[in-house]
């Protein structure tokens, strides 16, 4: 930033000192703006990712950290179990989520986009779905634990129906349990993000084909669906990240065997005091993020339809 | 007019996606009000009693100040350096700025327990104690994205005309934040601030490793809820969630926008 800044004025040479002193002004106003922010970042974020990859090449033996130049622990991320089985799972337990948030998102968000025709009620139903996506994770977690328990409301309403006997121990405490608890967490932003596509969708094109004698479903199948999909495919990888590293719901309503790669990293700073394991972890995810990103970038690009 | 398919259809499976969306959270409120020391039906009538006890656990009280003042501290930190940043990324171009945008993006499309992981590393090395200063560090990293992209927004919508009429007549720095940028953006940085204490109140994912002894409110009600599900925890629980819902809505009226969307959504 400061090279940037010197070097400024001999490229600038030629001009009149008048514009070269403006400009080193601009330079000099902009630096004010930009170097707090900066150090910010790199002082908590890009420095403490560069430790992790720091401890990730050492060892630690009997809670004592040795620095080294190693990349067992990456190795052993993709070897050593439980790693790799619980990446995959958490991975599929991620994948699951998005698609069906994404399935439970798309109607509300068309009618959104299509059936609401006041601005103010579209605002009031645009807060409705923003309200529980910032409202409490953890309560939102927790409120599946008590519908779905032994003593739950499920249970209490199937019993009371005469519809079972004793009360149903399927719900709770599985793979099912978290994939519901997540899919209910997430449906508010893939809503956002589906919604946030839709609304591109130009009213002179929905009737022209109108015009032209489409159904209402051809217009969704050839109209709305394709134009969509960009905001399908952002939400849905923002919401796998997130679900993939979530460790609540698995300790929450997940099942003895449900823990997934989140947990895994927490006990191993926790109760195992394996900093270099769980820091070549934290890379692997983070690398994973960055890549899932970028393909996210890249396939919104390609699927971008040009209005 | 730009209905079209069975209104019927399309509004019936929306308000069922609308009650998926409630039900939940409805539930927690109702049992919070139960007479029973159990969660779950059935309802054996109204009573204030577990707000009471709420409000004489010294637990949960001192949790409750500490969120606040982690979330007071989360506000100022995002204030402080997400508005230079936002301002920044408005008005000039500088090598780096994409990588930038994405880098202060990261924490909220990464889940909350890298950054915890990565925060925790930094401050074993440099040797801080955990306390409720480094949740606030944290914190105020990850929900800085809220700040920027707010006023990022606003700031688009605003246009630069003004700033350049500003600048010609010669205004210095502070004159033209002052009088220029700063009304202008009032109102969203306003609700940036709500939301993002809103959210500070309930976060746990980078909470969950950088608190020390201190608990705030998520993480007292999380070993709360891993020992024994009470009907405390339910008031609790929706004292948690009227907070966020009140300041949220304020927040989104105060920076209602064309482009103050959904975050992470780049």
């Amino acid at each position: 930033m400061a090279q940037a800044a010197l070097s400024l004025p001999s490229q600038t040479g030629g001009a009149r000192p008048a514009v070269r002193s403006a400009r080193r002004i601009e330079r000099r106003r902009m630096l004010l703006w930009l170097v707090p922010p900066i150090a910010w970042f790199t002082v908590f974020m890009l420095v403490p990712y560069a430790l992790l990859f720091y401890y990730s090449l050492g060892q630690a033996e009997d809670m004592v950290f040795t620095p080294g130049l190693s990349l067992r622990n990456f190795a052993r991320v993709f070897t050593d179990e439980p790693y790799l089985g619980v990446i995959l799972k958490s991975a599929r337990i991620g994948l699951m989520t998005s698609v069906l948030s994404a399935i439970m998102a798309y109607p509300l968000a068309f009618c959104l986009a299509f059936h609401v025709r006041s601005a103010s009620l579209k605002f009031v139903l645009y807060l409705l779905v923003i309200v529980p996506w910032w409202a409490s994770y953890l309560v939102k977690a927790y409120a599946w634990k008590t519908i779905l328990g032994t003593g739950g409301i499920l249970n209490a309403t199937l019993q009371g129906l005469g519809l079972t006997h004793e009360p149903v121990r399927l719900f709770l405490y599985n793979e099912f349990s978290v994939v519901l608890t997540l899919t209910y967490i997430f449906t508010p932003f893939a809503v956002l993000s589906i919604y946030a596509q839709l609304e591109r969708v130009p009213t002179s094109l929905i009737e022209a084909a109108r015009n032209l004698g489409a159904s209402a479903w051809e217009i969704v199948f050839r109209i709305v669906l394709p134009i969509s999909v960009p905001g399908v495919i952002a939400g849905g990888i923002i919401t796998f990240s997130l679900a993939f590293g979530d460790f609540v719901a698995p300790v929450l309503v997940g099942g003895p065997d449900s823990l997934m790669i989140s947990n895994i990293v927490i006990n191993l700073l926790g109760v195992a005091f394996d900093w270099p394991m769980a820091a070549a972890i934290g890379l692997v995810i983070i690398a994973l993020g960055l890549a899932l990103i970028s393909l996210s970038g890249w396939l919104e690009e390609k699927t971008q339809v040009r209005l | 007019m730009r209905a079209f398919g069975n209104h019927i259809f399309v509004t019936s499976l929306a308000s069922a996606v609308l009650f998926f969306l409630y039900a939940p959270i409805l539930v927690i409120v109702i049992f919070s009000f139960n007479d029973s020391h159990y969660t779950g039906l059935p309802f054996n009538g109204f009573t204030l009693r577990w707000y009471v006890e709420l409000f004489h656990d010294r637990q949960i009280l001192t949790s409750i100040w500490n969120s606040v003042y982690v979330g007071l501290g989360v506000v100022a930190i995002s204030v402080l350096f997400g508005l230079p940043a936002a301002i920044a990324l408005d008005r000039y171009t500088f090598p780096g700025k994409t990588a930038f945008r994405r880098i202060v993006l990261l924490p909220i499309v990464l889940p909350g327990i890298i950054t915890g992981v990565a925060l925790l590393s930094f401050y074993l090395t440099v040797h801080f104690r955990l306390s409720l200063h480094t949740i606030m560090l944290g914190q105020g990293t990850a929900l800085m994205c809220i700040t920027i992209t707010e006023v990022f927004a606003r700031l688009q919508q605003m246009g630069k005309s003004q700033t350049e009429a500003a600048v010609n007549l010669g205004a210095n720095e502070w004159e033209l934040f002052r009088h220029v940028t700063l009304p202008g953006i009032a109102s969203s940085l306003f609700g940036a601030m709500l939301i993002a204490f809103s959210i500070s109140f309930d976060e746990i994912a980078v909470t969950f490793l950088l608190t020390g002894r201190e608990n705030t409110l998520p993480m007292t009600l999380w070993s709360l809820l891993r020992r024994e599900v009470t009907p405390e925890v339910n008031a609790v629980a929706t004292l948690v969630v009227l907070v966020s819902v009140i300041l949220i809505v304020i927040g989104m009226y105060a920076s209602r926008g064309k482009n103050s969307a959904s975050y992470g959504n780049h």
